[in-house]
């Protein structure tokens, strides 16, 4: 070995020890409250801390499940992220295919005022959105909230959109018009299908987005739509701290998202280093 | 694009002109109460009141603190990644998941990690020798260095995303413009100041942007862990505002703090956007 190799093979060294190290420091703090969930109550909150549970156990989340309106809250968030990510879908898709294919002005404006109201802190909207709901008769409800969520993910899924529809070549959809297609039945027929990966990455990420929400949650609901997050938030008041199960509902409630993303990770890089990258 | 667009002006648009005309109004907080037209007054009241220029300034700290740290460690570990290659395909993965996680949880579990006493944090800097008891640094209750630890949660969410965003930057830098420097006896620190960071630029601009105007927006990470306490030492804009509004229940008040913290957010996107983004042009490929 010539003393190039040696320095190529131990800076190599090097970056794979100090890679092991972030990630460690990455992976860790997930790691160690999946752990402490399992101890018990009181080995929860023992000094000096144990990393390891030294008895496993499924009290804490018996105890957090068990408190009221613990599971609803599953429910709503669940339901909430679902009707989010349908009306997000349902506005964003039509809306970044015209921004795409009728090349404007308007367009252009549009998506620019789009990514703008990104922009708006959501303490500013989320008041006065309280009172629209309750003058439409719709305060404390899914769909409410579900509404104030699409705010903040429509912008996103038309921007999002309109570079995956970008990709699908116009001859596509002359195609289609020719064989007797409206413009709408080629958008549904033809583009929609085609640029199907995207929508299903504008899905996650309008899901994501609600699922993990949380001041217009604290601010638009009161018992019947509280979402979990507001749930974990209120759990320091209403319960004391209770570390343990809140350890245990907080891992509960990421675990899906967290096999989610190791499922779908190629998906979702693409759609978030897109905008960023391509611009 | 006009049922979108019609979506957002009745639901972020109209909110918007509600609560910039509320800040004219000095209004009783019960439902039905009083508005009496004050016109300029709740600004006037605005730029006299410390908590308000305190909370601005503390808004901006944080922000630069989140970029600054998530810059560096994401820009670190992206070269790290992409001088690994393909080999470290497993680590990115693993590094990404803070992403998904709900930033409610985040702060959660960092104040679980951070708390003295039973937290793992001063336990394991104890045992290293770092430190010599486990209540020597009081990261949440230090009115201090309390703004710097509300903000480690909120770098470790989203580091990965500055990560992501430099690492695919990278691979779009052909290979041979490193290859020819390196011929040209160029060193590393020379090569990632002088061809990398340039080449980057567009998309470093971007992230940063994006994570900055994110950080100045934080609230669920900082309410959870100290709610703005210690004695406000970690009272941002958002916690201010929601505040003023909800628990002191003047919101004439808080609409005009939250009107001029909009106007500047607006103003810094726009801005950004625009002399970056250029979304629809030509430049586009």
């Amino acid at each position: 070995m010539n003393g190039l190799e040696v320095r190529k093979l131990s800076s190599k060294t090097i970056l794979w020890i100090l890679l092991a190290a972030v990630v460690l420091l990455y992976g860790f703090p997930f790691l160690y409250m999946l752990l402490t969930s399992f101890k018990s109550p009181l080995e929860t909150i023992a000094v000096p801390p144990k990393v390891l549970p030294s008895q496993w156990t499924v009290a804490n989340y018996v105890a957090a499940l068990s408190k009221g309106g613990v599971v609803a809250s599953f429910v709503n968030s669940v339901v909430t992220a679902s009707l989010s990510t349908l009306f997000s879908l349902a506005l964003g898709l039509p809306a970044a295919y015209a921004v795409v294919r009728y090349k404007t002005r308007t367009g252009r404006f549009f998506i620019v005022a789009a990514l703008v109201t990104r922009m708006v802190p959501p303490i500013v909207v989320g008041v006065p959105m309280l009172s629209i709901f309750r003058n439409l008769g719709l305060s404390d409800t899914s769909i409410a909230l579900a509404i104030a969520h699409t705010t903040i993910s429509l912008p996103l899924s038309i921007w999002l959109m309109s570079s995956f529809f970008e990709a699908v070549p116009s001859d596509l959809e002359e195609a289609a018009k020719i064989d007797g297609c409206s413009r709408l039945g080629a958008l549904w027929r033809v583009v929609i299908p085609v640029a199907s990966g995207g929508v299903a990455v504008t899905a996650i990420f309008a899901f994501l987005a609600s699922w993990n929400e949380f001041l217009f949650a604290l601010l638009l609901t009161a018992v019947r739509a509280q979402t979990t997050p507001v749930v974990i938030a209120n759990f320091q008041t209403q319960f004391g701290l209770d570390w343990g199960s809140m350890t245990a509902l907080a891992v509960v409630y990421s675990v899906p998202v967290i096999l989610l993303t190791l499922l779908l990770q190629r998906r979702i890089v693409a759609g978030l280093t897109l905008g960023a990258v391509k611009g | 694009m006009l049922p979108a667009g019609a979506f957002l002006t009745v639901f972020i648009g109209w909110p918007l002109v509600q609560f910039v005309v509320d800040g004219f109004y000095k209004i009783a907080p019960i439902a039905g109460g009083s508005r009496e037209f004050v016109g300029f007054g709740n600004y006037v009241r605005l730029f006299q009141d410390a908590d308000f220029l305190n909370a601005s300034w503390r808004t901006l700290l944080y922000a630069v603190i989140v970029v600054t740290l998530e810059f560096v460690l994401g820009l670190a570990v992206a070269l790290i990644f992409s001088a690994l290659g393909n080999a470290s395909r497993v680590f990115r993965t693993v590094f990404l998941y803070p992403l998904m996680i709900a930033p409610i949880v985040a702060g959660l579990l960092w104040r679980f990690l951070l708390i003295d006493n039973f937290g793992i944090v001063n336990e394991l800097l104890t045992r290293v020798g770092i430190m010599h008891s486990s209540s020597d640094v009081q990261w949440l209750s230090n009115p201090n260095i309390a703004l710097f630890s509300v903000a480690i949660p909120d770098i470790w969410l989203t580091t990965s995303f500055i990560t992501l965003v430099l690492f695919a930057g990278l691979q779009n830098i052909p290979g041979d413009v490193i290859e020819a420097a390196r011929i040209d006896g160029a060193r590393y620190p020379t090569i990632l100041f002088r061809i990398l960071l340039p080449l980057l630029r567009p998309v470093i601009a971007v992230a940063l942007i994006v994570r900055g105007i994110d950080a100045a927006r934080a609230f669920d990470v900082i309410l959870i862990q100290t709610n703005g306490g210690p004695q406000s030492s970690t009272e941002t804009l958002s916690l201010l505002i929601y505040r003023t509004m909800v628990r002191f229940g003047d919101p004439g008040l808080a609409s005009a703090m939250g009107t001029v913290y909009l106007v500047v957010m607006l103003a810094v996107a726009l801005v950004a956007i625009l002399s970056i983004w250029r979304p629809g042009s030509e430049e586009k490929p």
